[in-house]
């Protein structure tokens, strides 16, 4: 019985400290403290020293810096400009014309960060102008960026999906060739969303663009290739297995510099920058981590991840009854807690449930990150409408409106991952023998 | 009150400091990677660098803390914080501090001792490079004991009614959020 009131009392801790606005790491430190004052008779200060220690040390964790800093660097440069001249030539061939370039841009500037509010950032700040200067209707140019922008959690790199490998020991390397194909096919979903919308009310969109000669063409997909070379090493050294996550990481930062320098926009504010604010975000995940790592010790010594996966597995829950569960499960906490938090303070009880129900780990991860996507386009709490919310200037409840379509297509999406796991699971089993 | 504001100010410095010396790890840790990737290229294996890209990692990571902390880059649950004004929200703040308070510093406690321990026992990586734990250690535990600082720095500045930089609001900076 005390058991129960000692696990009542643990999450009320949890809550109490997340709820009332203790920094995420703190609070998961403070939490863990107490749970293992609670459950055990072990030294609770050595034992926090060593685990917090040796995961943060962790040489799987060294890709992470890295990938975000190869994100800051581009950021800085005017990619954001090339990719929008790029695109458009091409794009206003489609129903819809302009609000690809969204969708494209979106998906392109995923393959190269790890980060959705950056992709948000960086193709809104060349797009939303030119589109509200064509007339496109605002609802549908905030819904595209805010959906279109999460692609950055599932195309690799993808921050969120290295904390994901590093919480449940699978290789970085493989999830990111996992999330390639769903990735791809879910910008494809959205991009269909908008043919079908533009094919059905012809009159709204904006009309009045030029065409464009084909070496006009031509030249806009000039200015994409910089970039699709950038992925293109990244990406292809590490499915050919001629790099761990960590060496493409560095490959990419090499390659991120040599690009901006190339642009002209590399110089010694720019470069302090970007390394000044990846050093703030990697220190700021790993501090989450590391207090992540001591909350799944003493989450152990609850035996509350025990018990949960005993009692799913007795109720003999069909898979995707389990699946439906675990969706809205996170879409509620996504309300909440942005994606980094949810995942890592989930895992700790949701791994072996998972594990105990058969799933593939590399599956779960995209699935995960679907789900965590969601999340940011749900208020209250959701990363990419406070973004959106600081460019157009709209309130939260109008781009959490507008970006409802493209909520509906993600839970589409999770279906279709359910109905073919193949989408993630085939290129990495097909991979060669990736080193980590 | 002079002595004050000069120890203020100095602290202020200190963390600031702590994050360029972060960066600068993180720079090294690229150039390990990259002398990995070309030492291996070239045929020879150089023992150890996987576990020096780990410590240099943990090193940047909390040498990062504290001035990461005065920026405003770690993440917490702001709803409730957002929907307050006023009193109720310096005391919530206040209450924020001291549970942050609390268990920085009990982690800089432990950090410290566990680097102690190992500088005792003259404890060794089990990894290819065999180095003595405390020194990367120490760089960790010297992080948190910052960010302990850092973070009851910021309390008394509260306690006493100094305007508080971790208490502006604003957008949060696209570029350095996940």
């Amino acid at each position: 019985m005390t058991e129960i009131a000692f696990t009542g009392a643990f999450l009320a801790i949890l809550f109490l400290f997340l709820g009332t606005g203790v920094w995420v790491a703190l609070s998961l430190i403070g939490v863990a403290t107490v749970g293992m004052l609670l459950f055990t008779s072990r030294p609770v200060g050595d034992a926090m020293a060593t685990t917090i220690w040796s995961a943060s040390s962790a040489w799987s964790l060294t890709a992470l810096p890295l990938f975000i800093w190869m994100g800051e660097i581009l950021f800085r440069t005017r990619l954001s400009e090339n990719l929008f001249r790029g695109l458009t030539p091409w794009m206003r061939l489609l129903p819809g014309g302009l609000l690809h370039v969204n969708i494209a841009g979106s998906a392109i500037f995923a393959a190269i960060s790890g980060s959705s509010a950056a992709t948000v950032a960086t193709v809104g700040k060349m797009s939303i102008p030119e589109l509200r200067e064509r007339r496109y209707p605002e609802r549908l140019i905030v819904g595209t960026l805010a959906g279109a922008g999460t692609l950055g959690l599932l195309i690799p790199p993808s921050i969120t999906l290295i904390i994901y490998g590093v919480t449940v020991n699978e290789s970085i390397a493989k999830l990111f060739i996992a999330g390639v194909v769903p990735g791809i096919v879910l910008a494809l979903l959205f991009m269909g969303f908008v043919v079908v919308w533009a094919l059905t009310r012809r009159d709204a969109a904006g009309e009045s663009l030029p065409s464009y000669t084909l070496a006009q063409m031509m030249r806009g997909a000039l200015l994409l290739l910089p970039v699709a070379a950038l992925i293109l090493l990244v990406m292809g050294s590490i499915y050919l297995g001629f790099a761990t996550a960590t060496e493409a990481a560095v490959l990419g930062v090499v390659g991120a510099l040599v690009l901006s320098a190339a642009q002209g926009s590399l110089n010694r504010e720019s470069f302090l920058e970007s390394l000044l604010g990846a050093t703030r975000t990697s220190a700021m995940i790993a501090f989450i981590l590391a207090g992540s790592a001591f909350l799944s010790l003493a989450m152990g010594f609850t035996g509350l991840p025990r018990a949960l996966a005993g009692w799913i597995g007795g109720l003999d829950l069909a898979p995707i009854t389990l699946v439906a569960a675990l969706t809205v499960f996170y879409i509620v906490l996504g309300c909440f807690l942005d994606g980094i938090s949810a995942v890592v303070l989930t895992m700790a009880v949701i791994e072996p449930l998972v594990r105990q129900a058969g799933f593939d780990m590399i599956w779960f991860g995209i699935f995960l990150m679907i789900v965590v996507e969601m999340a940011q386009i749900t208020p209250p709490i959701g990363f990419n409408l406070f973004v959106l919310q600081g460019m157009t200037g709209h309130d939260m409840g109008f781009i959490a409106r507008a970006a409802v379509p493209f909520f509906v297509i993600m839970i589409a999406m999770v279906g279709l991952l359910v109905a073919v796991p193949e989408l993630a699971t085939a290129l990495p089993s097909a991979m060669s023998n990736a080193p980590g | 009150m002079q002595i004050l504001q000069a120890l203020d100010r100095g602290l202020d410095r200190l963390y600031g400091w702590c994050g360029y010396v972060a960066a600068a790890l993180l720079v090294t840790l690229a150039a390990l990677i990259i002398s990995s990737i070309l030492s291996r290229l070239a045929g020879f294996y150089v023992p150890g660098l996987a576990e020096w890209s780990g410590y240099a990692m943990a090193g940047a990571s909390f040498l990062a803390l504290a001035y990461t902390f005065r920026n405003r880059g770690h993440i917490r649950v702001a709803i409730l914080l957002n929907a307050v004004k006023g009193r109720v929200r310096h005391v919530l703040q206040l209450w924020c501090l001291l549970v942050a308070s609390l268990f920085s510093c009990f982690l800089a406690y432990y950090l410290v001792k566990m680097t102690y321990v190992s500088w005792r026992l003259e404890d060794r990586s089990e990894g290819a490079d065999a180095v003595l734990l405390w020194i990367p250690q120490s760089v960790m535990a010297f992080g948190a004991v910052v960010l302990a600082v850092c973070v009851v720095h910021s309390t008394l500045r509260r306690l006493v009614g100094a305007a508080d930089p971790i208490d502006e609001q604003g957008p949060p900076d696209p570029a350095s959020e996940p």
